[in-house]
C-alpha cells in the first residue's frame, strides 16, 4: 500500500513540472506584453491613431483571433458559412474586438494592472490579472490554449466572470434563430464603427 | 398572518416549478432539435454519449467549409473545435431557456428609456449638487443596511466564517464607521464583505435559474431570483431597517414609515445614488453588444453562475 501510494505521488510529481515550466512562461509573456501596452498609454506623445497601431501590434500575437471568431460563431453556425461570408464574418469580427479593446483602454485611467497568477486547466492555461482602481477590482482571467503550430495562444477572455466568446455565442445564436447569416453580417458592418443603431435591443 | 403562510407556500411551489425546468444543457443541434430535448426533460444532463454523436454528424457535415486547406489540418481543427465546443456548449448559460423571451426584449427597452430618459438626467444632476464623497457614504450606509440579507443567506449556505465577518463588519462600520457611512471594516481591519443573496442560496441548494426575466426598473433577473427578492422585501427590507432604525433613534417617522411614499422616496434615493457613481457604465456595455438583450441575460446569468459557484 506503501508503495503504491509514494510511486502515485512520484508519478505526480514528474507529471506536474514539465507543464509548470510553460506557464511560467506563458504567464511571463503575457505580463510582458501587458506592460508595454500601459507603456503605450502613458506615453502622451503619441498621437491616437500611432498608440492604438502599436497597442494592437503588441497584443495581437498573444490572441488566436481566427479561432475567437469561429468559436464566438459556434460550430454549426460556422459551417453553416461559405468561405466568402467566413472570410468576412471573420474581419468583421477581429476588428470588433480590437476596437472594444482599444475603447476599454479609453476608459483607463491611473489604474494598477497586476498579473497575479497562472493556473492550468486541464489542457489550459489561465493567466488571472487584477485592474485596480479607487474603489473596485476588475478581475480579468486571459484563456490559453496550446495550438500545435504556433504555441499558447489566448481563446477567450473573463472580465468579471463574464467570458467575451460566451457572450458573442449567445448574441450570435439568438440573431441567427430568426435572421439570416446575411442579416447577422450586415449588422455587424452596421455596428462595426461601435455605433449603436437607436431602436435595437 | 395565515396569508402569509400561503404566499410562502406559494413560493415554494414556484421554486419547485423553477426547479423542474433548471438547466438543459442544450447540446450544439438544430433548433427544433434542441427544443424538442429543452420540453421533454427536467433535470437533466444530457447523455454525454449522445452528445459525442450529435458532434461528430457535426464534425462530418463542415469538412468541406472550412478555411483551412490541408487534409491534416482539417482533422486536427475539427478536433479541437470539438474540445471547444464542449467547454463552451456546456456552459449552463450557454444558451438560457428563454420562454419569455419578447416581453423580456420590451422590459430591456423599456429600462432603457427610462435610464436615460429618467435615471440618467437625475443622477447627472443629483451628482453636481452632493459632492463625490457624500455620495460614497451614501452608497456605503445603504450596503451597510442589507447587513441582515448578506447575514441570512451565508448563514444558510452554511458559510459561517463569512457570516461572522460580516457581522464585525456591521459592528464597526455601524459604530466607528459612523452609521454605515464609511467602510473602516475594509480599510482599517481588511474584512471585505460577502454579497449572497437568496437567489445564489437558492443556487447553492441546486435549484435552477429558471426563464430569464427581465424586471421593470430592477433589470434582469430570472425566475430562481425574482423568488428570491420576496423574502428579501417582505423580512429583511433595507427600507424597513434604515425606518426602524430612524424610530429607535428617536426620529419622529412613526407615521411616515407605512406610508408608500417614504418608502419610494428611499428607493429612489438608494437608486439615484447608486447610478450617480455608475454614470457611464450602462452606455459602455452598450456599445459592447451586437443585440443587447442577449447579451444582457448572458452577462447576468453568467455572472450569477460565478456567484453561485464561489
Amino acid at each position: 500500500m506503501k508503495i503504491l501510494m509514494s510511486s502515485l505521488i512520484i508519478a505526480l510529481l514528474l507529471l506536474q513540472p514539465a507543464f509548470a515550466d510553460e506557464t511560467a512562461s506563458v504567464k511571463k509573456n503575457a505580463e510582458q506584453r501587458i506592460n508595454v501596452v500601459i507603456d503605450h498609454i502613458r506615453d502622451k506623445d503619441l498621437d491616437k491613431k500611432a498608440r492604438n497601431e502599436k497597442i494592437i501590434a503588441t497584443i495581437a500575437p498573444m490572441f488566436d483571433f481566427d479561432l475567437m471568431a469561429k468559436l464566438s460563431m459556434g460550430k454549426e453556425n460556422w459551417s453553416r458559412m461559405n468561405p466568402a461570408q467566413q472570410k468576412e464574418f471573420n474581419e468583421l469580427f477581429v476588428s470588433r474586438l480590437q476596437e472594444s479593446y482599444l475603447e476599454k483602454l479609453d476608459l483607463y485611467s491611473d489604474e494598477e494592472v497586476v498579473v497575479d497568477q497562472a493556473t492550468v486547466i486541464k489542457n489550459r492555461i489561465h493567466v488571472a490579472s487584477h485592474l485596480v482602481s479607487k474603489d473596485n477590482e476588475i478581475e480579468m482571467i486571459y484563456k490559453f490554449y496550446k495550438n500545435k503550430r504556433e504555441g499558447w495562444k489566448v481563446y477567450d477572455v473573463e472580465i468579471m466572470a463574464v467570458s467575451i466568446v460566451q457572450t458573442y455565442r449567445s448574441q450570435f445564436a439568438d440573431i441567427l434563430s430568426k435572421q439570416s447569416i446575411e442579416d447577422l453580417l450586415k449588422r455587424l458592418r452596421e455596428t462595426g464603427g461601435f455605433t449603436v443603431p437607436a431602436g435595437t435591443y | 398572518m395565515q396569508h402569509r403562510y400561503r404566499y410562502i407556500l406559494f413560493l415554494f411551489f414556484l421554486l419547485f416549478v423553477c426547479g423542474c425546468s433548471q438547466r438543459h444543457v442544450k447540446p450544439e443541434t438544430s433548433d427544433v432539435n434542441s427544443k424538442a430535448q429543452v420540453e421533454g426533460n427536467a433535470i437533466s444532463d444530457v447523455d454525454p454519449s449522445q452528445t459525442d454523436f450529435e458532434n461528430n454528424t457535426i464534425a462530418n457535415q463542415d469538412d468541406e467549409n472550412s478555411l483551412l486547406d490541408s487534409d491534416a489540418d482539417l482533422e486536427s481543427f475539427d478536433q479541437e473545435f470539438d474540445e471547444f465546443e464542449d467547454e463552451f456548449g456546456d456552459d449552463v448559460s450557454a444558451e438560457v431557456s428563454d420562454p419569455l423571451g419578447g416581453y423580456n426584449r420590451f422590459m430591456t427597452g423599456f429600462n432603457d428609456k427610462l435610464y436615460f430618459w429618467v435615471l440618467k438626467p437625475v443622477a447627472t444632476g443629483y451628482s453636481w449638487l452632493v459632492p463625490e464623497f457624500a455620495r460614497r457614504g451614501i452608497n456605503n450606509f445603504f450596503k451597510n443596511l442589507y447587513y441582515p440579507v448578506r447575514l441570512v443567506n451565508n448563514v444558510l449556505q452554511l458559510k459561517f466564517k463569512n457570516a461572522g465577518e460580516e457581522t464585525l463588519r456591521f459592528v464597526a462600520n455601524s459604530t466607528i464607521g459612523l452609521l454605515g457611512l464609511w467602510d473602516p471594516a475594509k480599510v482599517w481591519f481588511g474584512l471585505e464583505a460577502h454579497p449572497e443573496d437568496f437567489g445564489q442560496t437558492f443556487g447553492v441548494w441546486g435549484i435552477g435559474p429558471g426563464p430569464h426575466i427581465v424586471l421593470p426598473v430592477l433589470g434582469p433577473s430570472n425566475l430562481r431570483d425574482a423568488i428570491g427578492l420576496a423574502p428579501q422585501w417582505i423580512y429583511l427590507n433595507p427600507v424597513n431597517n434604515f425606518l426602524n432604525a430612524s424610530e429607535y433613534a428617536g426620529l419622529d417617522v412613526s407615521d411616515d414609515i407605512q406610508k408608500i411614499e417614504t418608502r419610494a422616496g428611499v428607493y429612489a434615493l438608494e437608486k439615484v445614488n447608486y447610478t450617480s457613481l455608475h454614470i457611464g457604465e450602462y452606455e459602455n456595455l452598450k456599445k459592447d453588444a451586437v443585440d443587447f438583450y442577449p447579451f444582457l441575460r448572458d452577462l447576468y446569468e453568467q455572472r450569477r453562475q460565478k456567484a453561485i459557484e464561489e
